[in-house]
């Protein structure tokens, strides 16, 4: 184990490894409670005499149940596809956004600055009834192009907010240098900032992509036929009869419903971290 | 102008080339058609009459196949496709509030309870289906909940209610039976309690099983939360003596981290093997008797069920229904009013009726009758719960006010935060404020 000078095994293990290990236990434990109930079979599930964290007999009868007796599947491609599309749009219009409101002045850029930020704050529980309303104007309901074009709404505000800050800690004097090299506003924008800003918009991207997977509400009231569903309304729907949950089948699509989201961060954690902690030095 | 931005228009624009652009514009309709030919469809302006029936993903399975089996064949009749879509009952609100306030949406809304009081304005008038149905045959109960303002907003289908399923076992071991009144549910509850098997009672904010028992209770004691006009009277010496009895129970008798529990929580706890007893639909029952009915498992053999105790005001149950209730918007209502005709023939709600095993009971009286509630004695107390079924309006009208009270869970919190220790008087007094809000 490698120490500083003055730094005693005791205290690293004490002022780090104890606190990490905490922290990594607090983290994977819901994947693990996750994993363990999915492959308990019913018996051990409701045996609430049993110890809860071992799994005396697995099974995979749950896991069978999910992806032959639902969509799930299906829903998986759904949610990856109406989350990516989602995602692409929310950062062409949050970069778009966060460039003009950080870079150029004019008229109200404050104000609108302000505005978006406020308009991030409006539950979506509001929004729904007269996104419902405008939904169903455009002959959208239970198309996957409901929620493609609805999501936005929540994501563009917090992608712009989120990258005008970024965009404020990229020095002007790159931008200025490639304006006098002859470079225009666009090429200025796309050549120079946007990949100084690629953590930020990574950051933004991750954020989008989410909420996009995770989102409830929106998936629920727009989208009604079985092979429309998302993830997290197909299981409920699926698997929520009543006051009867199936315990084992749920866990089993939150775990494999989490693993592409999981899988995303792990990629770009590091981007994601300085994207939301770092900026660029100037 | 600004002097920056005019900076930016005297700048030489070295913008998108004619070919960036068409490379762009390319690559864009390249991205949406993927999308589009991988989903088949864009907005669908274009569709074959189809009627949509949006309703509960019921915990008898048997059932939801039974319901789509009889709208295929409906649709095959009417020569119209139709779509049932089955989705968890806490959602269904969500759902109706985008369909009513956006004019679009499923054709048909099985609505829970007095749903059609909260919808009313986007539900047509069903008076000519509610006669042929049952008229004044039909439970007043479930009728209520659909009479909006003189007028039917919906058509009962059939109607549930809880009953308290207990262990057999547990009991016989106490030396108990099942209890008739408040006092022999106090005496028994000591018993299996003392055995390590208390009695389970959610009172958590949760849409069955909670206001299930706290309505029923404080009926039983004469109490209510208005009078028949409306008007609050939670401030009652029978509001005092329930609470007053509540309390002596949930200590002496209950598993008392009920105060947390939902409708799923006494499930998980009675088949955990935790409690004896708990008020429920016949879910619990129906879990062992489908998956656990092998000779080498007897638990199911042990449960059976009983009725709501009696109190000094007699004998309660709360008795709601689920009502088909056809959107004004609905381009296809005539297909629609066929519908509720065609799952209303004695043929087809007979078997909707006995696969649901006991757990559906018609909506009017002839279906207490059948033989289903002789093929298992378990479940026979479920037959007559309609005799003892009340709205959560009662004694008062059961109109948005009544779903109000009972949505914010008032009447569960006042038991619930008496059963924590916090006074009679202060709870009513919170409760009577509340009520007030909503009644005026």
């Amino acid at each position: 184990m490698e120490t500083r000078v003055g730094e005693t095994y005791f205290k690293r293990l004490i002022v780090f490894y104890i606190p990490l290990f905490m922290f990594l236990v607090a983290m994977l434990f819901p994947f693990y409670w996750m994993l363990i109930t999915s492959i308990k079979p019913d018996a051990e599930l409701y045996n609430v005499r049993s110890v809860p964290f071992i799994v005396k007999e697995p099974t995979l009868e749950h896991w069978t149940y999910l992806f032959k007796e639902t969509l799930f599947g299906r829903w998986a491609l759904n949610t990856f596809w109406i989350a990516t599309a989602t995602t692409c749009l929310s950062l062409f219009c949050g970069v778009l956004a966060a460039y003009s409101l950080s870079r150029l002045r004019f008229f109200g850029s404050t104000t609108i600055g302000v505005s978006i930020f406020v308009t991030y704050l409006v539950p979506p529980t509001l929004l729904f009834i007269p996104l419902a309303d405008v939904v169903a104007r455009l002959k959208l309901i239970d198309s996957p192009w409901a929620l493609i074009l609805t999501y936005p709404t929540i994501l563009v505000p917090f992608s712009t907010w989120l990258l005008m800050g970024y965009f404020k800690t990229i020095p002007k004097e790159l931008e200025e240098c490639a304006r006098i090299d002859g470079a225009s506003r666009l090429q200025a924008m796309v050549r120079i900032i946007l990949p100084l800003a690629a953590p930020g918009i990574l950051s933004a991207g991750i954020f989008s992509f989410t909420l996009s997977w995770n989102e409830f509400l929106y998936a629920l009231v727009f989208l009604s036929s079985p092979v429309q569903k998302t993830i997290p309304v197909g299981v409920v729907s699926e698997l929520i009869k009543g006051d009867v949950f199936f315990w084992g089948s749920l866990m089993a699509g939150a775990l494999f419903g989490s693993v592409p989201v999981a899988v995303v961060y792990s990629f770009f954690v590091e981007y994601y971290v300085s994207g939301i902690t770092g900026a660029v030095k100037g | 102008m600004d002097k920056h931005t005019t900076e930016e228009n005297i700048m030489p624009q070295q913008g998108l080339t004619r070919r960036d652009f068409i490379k762009t514009s390319t690559g864009v309709a390249l991205a949406a058609g993927t999308g589009l030919s991988l989903f088949g469809q864009a907005p669908a302006f274009a569709q074959a009459r189809e009627l949509h029936i949006l309703e509960w993903s019921s915990f008898v399975k048997p059932a939801d196949v039974e319901t789509d089996r009889q709208a295929a064949e409906f649709g095959k009749q009417e020569g119209i496709k139709v779509r049932v879509e089955h989705i968890n009952a806490n959602d269904l609100n969500a759902r109706a509030t985008a369909a009513v306030e956006s004019g679009a949406g499923p054709d048909l809304i099985r609505l829970l309870s007095n749903g059609p009081h909260l919808y009313a304005k986007g539900l047509i008038d069903h008076g000519e289906l509610i006669q042929e149905v049952g008229g004044e045959d039909i439970y007043p109960a479930l009728r209520d909940a659909v009479h909006v303002d003189g007028v039917y907003r919906g058509v009962p289908y059939f109607s549930g209610g809880g009953a308290y399923v207990y262990r057999r076992d547990i009991f016989d071991e106490a030396g108990a039976a099942a209890p008739q009144t408040w006092d022999d549910f106090m005496t028994v509850g000591t018993k299996v309690k003392e055995l390590g098997y208390p009695i389970g009672q959610s009172l958590g904010h949760s849409f069955g099983d909670p206001p299930g028992f706290c309505y029923t209770f404080l009926w039983s004691f004469g109490g209510s939360l208005t009078d028949e006009n409306g008007k609050v009277s939670i401030d009652s010496q029978a509001t005092r003596d329930s609470i007053a009895y509540l309390k002596e129970f949930w200590v002496k008798a209950c598993d008392e981290g009920g105060l947390a529990w939902d409708d799923t929580s006494n499930n998980r706890a009675f088949l955990g093997g935790t409690i004896s007893c708990t008020l429920n639909g016949a879910s619990i029952y129906f879990i062992p008797k489908r998956n656990w009915t092998e000779k080498k498992d007897p638990f199911v053999w042990t449960l059976f069920h009983f009725l709501s105790p009696e109190g000094r005001a007699g004998r309660f149950h709360t008795f709601t229904g689920q009502n088909s209730c056809i959107m004004t918007y609905s381009k296809v209502q005539s297909a629609a009013k066929n519908y509720i005709r065609f799952i209303h023939k004695d043929e087809n709600f007979e078997k909707f009726f006995v696969i649901n095993n006991g757990y559906v009971k018609g909506v009017v009286p002839k279906w207490d009758k059948h033989p289903l509630w002789s093929w298992d004695p378990a479940l026979t107390p479920y037959r007559d719960l309609a005799n003892y079924g009340k709205h959560y309006g009662y004694p008062g009208p059961y109109d948005r006010h009544a779903s109000e009270a009972w949505s914010k869970y008032i009447l569960v919190d006042l038991y619930a935060r008496a059963a924590k220790g916090e006074s009679a008087d202060s709870v009513i007094k919170w409760a009577e404020s509340e009520l007030k809000n909503i009644y005026g």
